[in-house]
């Protein structure tokens, strides 16, 4: 077993990670679960690479991630930062021991917890609630879902309203001391300002070190940052940290952006500090990792990638969900049980490991460390299906500001497809889909040079407080029903109970406009004389050295995608 | 008015809106840290709106806890935090010396005064009292054997003002040992080498001193030892895991013997690694009395703790960087960076090596150690935010006793040193400023009492009878400060009652700075967002 440490460091990147914790919590469950689908039972996936099996206090077993998340304090809502599981027995009198002068109390308005965690609290407290007779019961269960459902759809406000997962008491940590309103809190300056890493870094690295310790080992960290505000310089920092302590360790980094964090009404200033913090954050970020894949649309909604979703851009719980959905397909093969190279498991194909895949699509030939995330969710029917679609043009990226129709014959892609249905309901075979994706390599115009394909019976399964975003062709499996789309209102969880998904990683040249945007960004604002945002660089603490260091990374980087000079002109 | 030309949106506040709302928002904040100040000040529960704990009576952690938006009262905090990063304590007294410097201006200004005139006095009344706290300062001399009897009292001063007497007066005397542990003839203390280590315990009274140092892991392998005595420690940082190679080998085999060939070449040089630290072992411990100890900073994988363990060794893996070098200095010996390195020469020893857990925490104890410059506080206590709370004040301690020994000097407390300066400035310094900065000298000398005042305050005294009875006493000639307990004038070297004098004068220094800053703001702008606003 090889274990993989997850990190989360800002808002967003919380988000993202709570939907992706939910998806794995509903695993476990329906895995099981008596009465669950039977693709879900034996996954041959190992849970154990994502999860740590600990012991509370009381001595009660406990199953929690591997995870460190970093957030600002305030941020966690009604959740406790030291989980649910650990409550201290103690600690529930408030005494003050250390102290026989006077107290002050100064409490806060408790956090009310909304229906679906209220929910969530009064089913642990009566783990046995199936056992009360009645036949209406579950009518009025019915109807108390569609109310969860509606509450979560209408006020999410912190990434732990939708959480089901129960979190290990080092895994929440919150950084204190930031004097500013939270929407100030967007540009690398003034993260790099609010936080000294000497003062608050030891602390975070040593809940990091607790959970690398544990592992006999690890495999590789899963880095998730909010890349739209201040988190990118405490990222940076911590990356850096990381590189230097586990040097051997592969880190697998999403730099992950809601959508509409950019708005269009805004003063010059704002935008000079907006383009200029995405470059310096980009160039910090890659800097301390192997393989970086930027995440986030502008307006994910008006993409591709949610043709079959209704989204609302404004919503974080929405379009993390999507995220969210990706990443777990792509770290499906990291916990596939490895088998043999002759036996092949009936479930699974294609393990490989974070290192694995970090060299396979950064490691070689044009060592471009920059990769792109396409996603098809759901993933259409093998054959048959409304449109016929090949599962090869259904991926759509979810990675910003990249090229359409590049032809690059030197582009390597690691693809995960699980769960996809073939004709008429029926799960596809692992050969099947195998078969399947080579024919469709082979009548493809554009090849890649390499694709590893990873394959997984389990599809994606779709827990209650996930967002109602399906259109309503998508079926109760997630397959796409055909049909005129009438405008009703988005299927939810509720409906929809497990989605087929395809996602890949793909090293290619289409990043190539995303790198010169960055870099022309950089130079435009930042180096050039007279540039405007020159002075407030050096507010940020960057001087002029180092920000030609960064010009020069981030130019190398495109020059090593640059398709060779055509001198075509000169006959 | 030519800014609304230029942006209708912005918003400008004229000289005394907004000279009023810099002091509004100082006050404020003195408000707020004022009743933390001294051993009779108020421990502060913070309660969280997801029913979190935070338990404590420290301005700094306050500051921190506190969402400041007001953008003077984050001056004023930034400035308070610096005083902290500095010098380790007096965040709060920082806070409420500005508060009363801005209060005792608003009443000049009121009456007409420029600020600027105010200013010029503050200036000069800052000098004065700097070379009167050169003047007034004890002196105390830290040869190779200091003073510990004076240290305990610097300390007890600091820790007494955090957690209750008797409790203090216990971590007194760990803080004092703690530091004079690690400090080495000729060279700075650096604080890091004492590890704060805790545990979760039902009593606070259990903390203690370890001499030698508690690692938060234990050895992961069922088969090695809980306990050994006389240990060889070895401190390395030494890769004993197998590791890929940085080229993908998945490219150069055709066939799964290959594969396996490889994976069975690179276990080799892991497993070589292991048998040399073996070897060094059995050379060392020849005799059956002695154990060998590995504490290694990177990973060891199972196999090779199958092989440690099988030839009795004890190994931790993935220590704290920090832990390595705390190691060496506890133990002896050095750290390793690669096993061709190994010798004799680099172990250090240990009396007792063992392991405890609780629950699924483990701890190792690495102590009786030979002459150790390095130490571990051991803090016990019944719930998380007591010994966070606990923590602080620890490390509050720690900087009043390493303060004392780089200042070779102590202050007199319970607000002795601030009555004293105010005396100064009024009978001597007044008379020989002109015109009209004679009156900032004025409210300079009057905003130093805030330190008595809020102390008397705090025990619940009236603080006119204080002030008044404290400047008698001055004028008499007899340096005294203030008996929390009775309200009287009592002798603080008496008392034992002593602060840092870097701590006094970095609060005297940074201060005025940030007063004069904000008292010649004549506008306000703010372009976007209402100021008014209630924070």
């Amino acid at each position: 077993m090889k274990e993989i440490v997850t990190v989360q460091v800002g808002d967003f990147a919380n988000f993202v990670g709570s939907h992706f914790w939910n998806f794995q919590d509903e695993l476990l469950g329906l895995a099981g679960d008596p009465s669950a689908d039977s693709v879900f039972k034996n996954q041959d996936l190992n849970m154990d690479v994502l999860y740590r099996t600990g012991e509370t206090q009381q001595g009660i077993p406990s199953y929690t991630p591997r995870l460190v998340s970093i957030n600002l304090r305030g941020s966690l809502g009604s959740m406790n930062s030291h989980g649910t599981l650990y409550t201290e027995v103690a600690s529930t009198s408030r005494d003050v021991v250390t102290w026989t002068g006077r107290v002050s109390t100064q409490a806060s308005e408790p956090l009310k917890r909304n229906l679906f965690l209220q929910r969530l609290y009064e089913e642990e407290e009566k783990p046995n609630i199936n056992e009360i007779p009645g036949s209406n019961n579950d009518s009025q269960n019915e109807y108390e879902d569609k109310d969860v459902v509606e509450c979560l759809e209408n006020g999410v406000k912190f990434w732990t309203d939708y959480s089901k997962v129960h979190y290990h008491p080092r895994s929440l940590y919150e950084l204190d001391g930031v004097w500013a309103n939270i929407e100030e809190f967007n540009n690398y300056g003034i993260g790099r300002d609010s936080f000294t890493w000497a003062a608050q870094g030891e602390e975070i690295s040593d809940r990091l070190r607790f959970f690398v310790e544990e592992c006999d080992h690890i495999q590789g960290f899963q880095f998730i940052v909010d890349d739209s505000g201040g988190f990118s310089a405490i990222a940076a920092e911590f990356l850096e940290n990381i590189v230097d302590e586990y040097t051997n360790i592969p880190v697998l980094l999403y730099a992950v952006q809601g959508s509409g964090s950019h708005t269009n009404l805004q003063s010059r200033k704002r935008t000079v500090s907006e383009v200029l913090h995405d470059s310096i954050s980009f160039s910090r970020l890659s800097t301390y990792s192997k393989l970086i894949v930027p995440v986030g649309l502008p307006s994910l909604s008006k993409s591709k990638a949610s043709r079959f979703l209704h989204i609302e851009d404004a919503k974080h719980f929405h379009s993390s969900a999507i995220y969210a959905a990706a990443l777990h397909s792509i770290s499906l093969p990291f916990r596939m049980v490895p088998v043999g190279p002759t036996a092949d498991a009936c479930s699974i194909s294609g393990a490989v490991d974070i290192h694995g895949v970090v060299q396979m699509l950064s490691g070689q030939g044009r060592q471009n460390m920059v990769s792109v995330l396409d996603v098809a969710m759901p993933a259409p029917a093998l054959t048959g299906g409304q449109n016929d679609l090949s599962l090869l043009e259904v991926l759509q990226p979810l990675t910003p500001q990249i090229a359409d129709d590049v032809e690059d014959m030197l582009a390597i892609e690691h693809m995960t497809v699980h769960g996809a249905l073939a004709s008429e309901g029926h799960r596809a075979s692992v050969t099947e889909v195998k078969d399947k994706v080579d024919g469709a390599f082979r009548c493809a115009s554009t090849r890649p040079m390499f694709c590893h394909l990873s394959v997984a019976l389990c599809p994606l399964p779709i827990p209650l407080p996930f967002p109602s975003i399906f259109g309503n062709n998508v079926g109760k499996q997630g397959e796409l029903i055909g049909g005129q789309t009438i405008n009703s209102s988005p299927k939810g969880s509720l409906e929809v109970h497990s989605v087929p998904m395809a996602a890949r990683l793909r090293s290619s040249s289409v990043v190539l406009p995303l790198l010169e945007n960055k870099l022309q960004n950089l130079q435009r604002f930042g180096i050039q004389r007279g540039a405007a945002g020159s002075e407030l660089l050096r507010s940020w603490g960057f001087g002029m050295e180092e920000l030609v260091e960064m010009e020069e990374m981030l130019s190398k980087m495109a020059a090593t995608l640059r398709p060779p000079q055509l001198t075509s002109d000169s006959d | 008015m030519s800014l609304r030309v230029l942006n209708p949106n912005a918003e400008v506040l004229n000289k005394s809106a907004a000279l009023h709302m810099t002091i509004n928002a100082a006050k404020g904040l003195q408000d707020v840290l004022k009743t933390n100040l001294g051993p009779k000040g108020t421990i502060k529960m913070l309660v969280g709106g997801a029913g979190d704990i935070k338990l404590t009576k420290d301005g700094n952690t306050l500051l921190k806890e506190m969402q400041i938006q007001n953008p003077t009262a984050i001056m004023i905090a930034r400035t308070a935090v610096a005083q902290d990063d500095a010098s380790g304590d007096g965040t709060t007294s920082t806070v409420i010396f500005i508060g009363e410097l801005m209060k005792q201006s608003e009443r000049y200004i009121d009456e007409g005064m420029h600020p600027r005139v105010l200013v010029d006095g503050f200036d000069i009344a800052k000098r004065a009292t700097l070379q009167f706290l050169e003047k007034f300062k004890t002196p105390v001399v830290m040869g190779g054997e200091p003073d510990k009897e004076i240290l305990k009292m610097v300390a007890r001063t600091t820790v007494r003002t955090k957690l209750y007497e008797s409790l203090a007066d216990q971590l007194t005397d760990i803080i004092v040992n703690a530091v004079l542990c690690i400090r080495k003839p000729e060279e700075d203390i650096d604080l890091f080498m004492v590890e704060i280590m805790h545990m979760r315990h039902k009593f606070d009274v259990d903390t203690r001193l370890v001499e030698g140092l508690v690692l938060d892991h234990g050895s992961r392998h069922p088969d090695m030892k809980r306990r050994a005595e006389n240990c060889y420690i070895l401190t390395c940082n030494v890769s004993l895991e197998y590791e890929k190679s940085e080229v993908n080998a998945g490219f150069f085999y055709s066939n799964a013997e290959q594969r396996e060939a490889m994976v069975a070449a690179e276990r080799r040089q892991v497993d070589e690694r292991v048998k040399k630290i073996i070897e060094l072992k059995n050379k060392v411990c020849s005799d059956n009395d002695s154990n060998f100890v590995v504490i290694n900073q990177k990973g060891i994988d199972p196999p090779s703790l199958d092989l440690l363990a099988r030839e009795g060794i004890i190994a931790l893996r993935r220590a704290k960087r920090r832990n390595m070098e705390r190691l060496v200095l506890a133990c002896g010996g050095e750290a390793v960076n690669s096993v061709d390195d190994l010798t004799p020469d680099c172990l250090g020893w240990a009396g007792l090596v063992y392991e405890h857990v609780l629950g699924e925490e483990k701890y190792t104890f690495i102590e009786n150690v030979k002459n150790p410059f390095s130490c571990t506080i051991l803090i016990k206590g019944p719930n998380d935010h007591t010994i966070a709370q606990i923590k602080d004040a620890v490390r509050d301690g720690l900087r009043a006793v390493k303060n004392t020994l780089e200042d070779e000097s102590v202050v007199l407390g319970a607000g002795a040193f601030e009555v004293a300066a105010r005396q100064y400035l009024i009978n001597e310094v007044k008379k020989t400023v002109e015109g009209r900065a004679q009156l900032g000298v004025e409210a300079f000398a009057d905003a130093l009492l805030v330190v008595p005042k809020t102390l008397a305050e705090n025990s619940g005294l009236d603080t006119q009878d204080v002030i008044i009875a404290l400047t008698g006493e001055h004028d008499k000639g007899n340096i005294v400060g203030l008996s929390l307990n009775t309200g009287e004038p009592i002798d603080p070297a008496m008392e034992g009652i002593f602060d840092n004098y870097s701590v006094k004068r970095q609060i005297i220094n940074s201060g005025p700075v940030i007063v004069s800053q904000l008292l010649v703001v004549d506008e306000v702008i703010r372009a976007g967002r209402n100021m008014r606003k209630p924070t």
